[in-house]
């Protein structure tokens, strides 16, 4: 499983051309291609249902795409069945054996391929200690918790050293504490395996934390594909403004400002913003950038604060602002929290906001998530 | 509690204490339709010394087993399709093969010596094709016809035992061994037979133990060579009118098969596979 | 959306058994309305006359009526004896709850020839004459397991908060059961008594033993098949395959819809005690 003796060399890990999945008349995938380097860690983020998980399980082979191919390692393995392929999953649920104990669950793949006794029980107990579970050979899946069955299950798949680990949201059913400690694991998996990994979940505090490159999805699309930084920062579309940390997004008209600057106006005020997009587009700017201030500067945005929460670090607002049809969200560390009612100035670097080009019929059906 | 006492009074009244009057009888002594004291083995020597009995026996090992494992063999791949394989027309055979376990015992008996018979369905198609011209006498009045009738009339069951026992099974298991490179047959090998040991074995001895005892086939398709005991003790009761040596030659079987049960889950649980908790 | 496995050798099988299990049974349908004797192709006309014939016999019509006396008297006790009992091993946490499952259940384990000679000694010991209600006690034996794997199961799966909730409002233990407990479950018990009448109604390998000088219909059939072969068989066979199937459609349908109207239980914590 391990000897791609055809590989071609130089060639990425995983390759997914065009790949178009349809179930009758729902399109889970529609031309979605996607490039994965050896050793990167790239994650498949997107809400339920938006065609991350139908990619990935047409990587580990448990699906044909209605069209298009996929390639690892140069070659197409399109029409190759999910047990011949150098590829392993970690299911969301452990999957594991119920008959068999921890050993010979982690020792089902090594078997397979025929690997002796001798170096099988080294294999396993590696494996096992590669995930923190040195000692629970002869356990049985019902007597392991959630985190520890999981864990059983990487074990499992990286035993057989495969080039490429998928993951399948393996830490959602787990509680918040133990997907902390998880997320460390798999980290430093993947940097002691080197092996590629393609990760799948929902949580973008999960993706931004273990990726090297994220790729965002929304109804069987990709909107972006980037580095954390660039998908948190330099986001694409309005989608991916909002999924990954929950920027405020503000449908504005930009008008030609000096240089590389627009100015647009928000309720009374005209603000200048970095970028140089003309007519229809979206502000974009994050609760962090957001500085709430006195108010009393004249031509400065004010506002009234709507909404109080303590996050621990510091307090996050919602302020109405004078023709904004949404109240604009803020995140200000430390104390002391402002009232409900008191009126603010708002304000923000230019650097700070994001403009990007707004096509209104286009991005009509794709404002579901987070309306504020 | 108190509620159960009817239900319990009737069973014991016409379960429980008929079991233990036959029992008590297998030690009496024979006398024309009726016993008396002394009580003795000495039904049991008869039964176990007669050779037609070891015969009988036998027969109805080799029917029991081959009933029993044509069962349970279609019965796995059947179930399998239920769970894994089948889309749309899950419900529509599900209900089909519940429905066909209402057709009644002898009908089916009835129709399969239609079915086998010399001018039967199966001898005119042969005919018709021309694969044969002279109609096949063998396939009536022996063991063949006799384990026929009786998989038509335990398969159904077997298939939603064995489909019940495989349904809390996950897809996700089935997905984990072919990702780590099971193909079809390490999968069953390895995967869902350890998990289904438990569930078949039961199946198993369920119908075994059913086509064994079974006495209405044999009398009209088993011909000789498909009697079983079942049709012995029958007849040693009502026409030998040899009470005890009925009871004893049916304790002897209902020893044998708790006997098979024992050995059966003994082995099972050798080889843990007699509990296997799914989670959810 | 989990992609299904794909097995070709599997769905042979399937059809296969599928064919196995049904062509039987439809050649003797078939042939019941064969208008002429043969049993054999080609197939010559559709004719009613062996139902005619059949019904011309007085036998046919005793044996029809007492397996439907039989049937319904079996039901009816097993209905109510059942229902009881089932309420006792769904509701009880005493310790006698498992001798008490073992002495309900143990009947399905045995073979009816052992529970048809056993009766019919003891019968004769006790000086019973045998009759149509020597028959009808076997069969509850026979039948009882059967009913209470479906109610139980029904019962247990009920939220045990419906009926505290009707005890804290004042009910006692007769009123929450006919009041709260009967509602949400009797469509279910109605398809479990059916299913009685089904498996009594079709019942051959007890009754054998225990009948007196009368005669159910699957007898009626018995004696017929030693008999030469008549193509009338074809016909009772049709009609008792008929009767049968109806009560399990009839069963299947009540215990289906009327499980869906029950309140059903938050699993362990509202359920009542799970068990094996």
């Amino acid at each position: 499983m391990n000897n791609n003796d055809d590989a071609v060399p130089g060639s990425p890990r995983v390759e997914a051309i065009a790949v178009q999945r349809r179930f009758g008349d729902v399109t889970a995938l529609s031309e979605v291609s996607l490039t994965v380097a050896p050793g990167e860690f790239v994650t498949l983020l997107g809400p339920s249902g938006c065609g991350k998980t139908t990619l990935l399980r047409i990587i580990a082979g448990f699906d044909q795409p209605t069209a298009g191919s996929l390639r690892l390692n140069g070659r197409d393995v399109t029409k190759v069945p999910a047990h011949r392929r150098p590829v392993n999953m970690v299911f969301q649920r452990p999957a594991l054996f119920p008959h068999l104990d921890v050993a010979s669950n982690v020792a089902f793949g090594p078997r397979i391929a025929g690997i002796g006794k001798a170096e099988l029980r080294t294999r396993v107990d590696d494996a096992l200690a590669m995930v923190r579970l040195d000692g629970f050979q002869r356990r049985r899946a019902h007597e392991l918790s959630g985190g520890q069955m999981q864990r059983v299950a990487l074990a499992r798949a990286i035993v057989n050293r495969p080039e490429v680990l998928l993951l399948d949201e393996p830490l959602s059913a787990l509680d918040l504490r133990i997907r902390l400690e998880m997320e460390e694991e798999l980290r430093r998996l993947h940097r002691e395996l080197g092996a590629t990994f393609v990760y799948v979940t929902h949580d973008q505090r999960e993706a931004l934390a273990l990726s090297d490159r994220i790729a965002v999805f929304s109804g069987g699309r990709i909107e972006q594909i980037g580095t954390p930084d660039e998908v948190y920062n330099r986001p694409a579309t309005p989608f991916v403004a909002r999924l990954v940390g929950d920027a405020n997004v503000i449908a504005v008209d930009a008008a030609p400002g000096e240089s590389n600057s627009s100015v647009i106006r928000l309720g009374d005020v005209s603000v200048l913003v970095n970028g140089k997009v003309r007519g229809p587009a979206w502000l974009v700017v994050r609760p962090e950038n957001v500085q709430l201030g006195l108010p009393g500067v004249a031509e400065a945005l004010i506002g009234t604060i709507v909404d109080v929460s303590f996050r621990g670090t510091g307090f996050a607002y919602r302020v109405d602002i004078a023709g904004l049809p949404h109240p604009l969200k803020s995140e200000v560390p430390g104390g002391p929290p402002l009232a409900v009612g008191e009126r603010v100035s708002v304000a923000w670097l230019p650097s700070a906001v994001c403009l990007l080009e707004r096509d209104d019929q286009h991005h009509a059906g794709k404002i579901g998530l987070n309306q504020q | 509690m108190l509620a159960a006492i009817p239900a319990a009074a009737w069973m014991l009244a016409f379960f429980f204490v008929p079991l233990l009057i036959f029992a008590v009888y297998s030690f009496l002594t024979t006398r024309l339709y009726d016993v008396e004291t002394p009580f003795t083995l000495q039904a049991y020597r008869d039964a176990l010394s007669d050779p037609i009995n070891r015969t009988l026996a036998w027969n109805s090992i080799v029917v029991g087993v081959l009933t029993a494992s044509i069962c349970v063999g279609a019965g796995l791949p059947i179930a399998y399709w239920l769970r894994f394989v089948a889309d749309r027309s899950r419900l529509a055979v599900l209900f089909l093969i519940t429905a066909s376990m209402f057709a009644s015992y002898l009908v089916r008996i009835y129709a399969w010596r239609t079915m086998l018979g010399k001018n039967g369905i199966i001898n005119e198609a042969l005919r018709a094709i021309g694969v044969i011209d002279e109609p096949l006498n063998f396939i009536l009045y022996n063991r063949f016809a006799v384990v026929i009738a009786l998989v038509h009339i335990f398969l159904p069951y077997v298939v939603l035992v064995l489909y019940a026992g495989m349904n809390p099974v996950s897809p996700s298991l089935l997905e984990a061994g072919q990702d780590l490179g099971a193909s079809s047959s390490l999968l069953w090998r390895r995967v869902l037979l350890p998990i289904m040991a438990a569930p078949s074995f039961n199946a198993f001895v369920f119908v075994f133990v059913l086509s064994a005892s079974d006495y209405v086939t044999p009398q009209f398709l088993g011909g000789t060579s498909g009697a079983t005991i079942g049709v012995r003790v029958q007849t040693s009761f009502i026409t030998l009118g040899n009470w005890p040596l009925a009871a004893a030659t049916s304790f002897l079987m209902l020893a044998s098969f708790g006997l098979l049960h024992l050995v059966g889950s003994a082995l099972l649980r050798r080889m843990h596979l007699h509990d296997i908790r799914l989670a959810s | 959306m989990v992609s299904r496995q794909r097995s070709p050798f599997a769905t042979a099988v399937v059809i296969a058994s599928l064919l196995f299990l049904f062509v039987p049974l439809l050649v003797v349908v078939l042939f019941s309305f064969h208008s002429v004797g043969a049993l054999t192709l080609p197939f010559r006309g559709f004719s009613l006359r062996w139902y005619r014939e059949i019904w011309k016999s007085d036998e046919f019509r005793t044996s029809l009526v007492n397996s439907a006396v039989v049937a319904a008297a079996t039901g009816a006790v097993t209905m109510v004896l059942g229902t009881l009992a089932a309420y006792a091993l769904s509701a009880t946490r005493s310790r006698l709850r498992a001798p008490l499952a073992l002495l309900l259940f143990l009947p399905l384990t045995l073979p009816g020839l052992f529970v048809g000679l056993s009766l019919l000694v003891m019968f004769g010991r006790a000086g019973v004459s045998l009759s149509l209600w020597t028959v009808a006690g076997a069969h509850l034996v026979y039948v009882m397991p059967y009913y209470l794997l479906i109610a139980v199961a029904t019962l247990q799966r009920l939220d045990v908060a419906l009926e505290e909730a009707a005890a804290d409002l004042g009910a006692t233990r007769w009123v929450v059961f006919t009041k709260v407990t009967l509602p949400q479950v009797w469509p279910v018990l109605m398809g479990a008594t059916f299913l009685a009448f089904a498996l009594s109604f079709d019942e051959f390998v007890i009754t054998f033993f225990v009948i007196g000088p009368e005669s159910t219909l699957p007898l009626y059939i018995f004696s017929s098949l030693r008999r030469t072969v008549d193509p009338s068989i074809n016909a009772i066979s049709t009609l008792l395959l008929a009767i049968t199937l109806a009560l399990f459609a009839l069963s299947f349908a009540l215990t289906t819809r009327g499980g869906r109207d029950q309140a059903l239980a938050v699993p362990v914590e509202g359920g009542r005690r799970e068990q094996q």
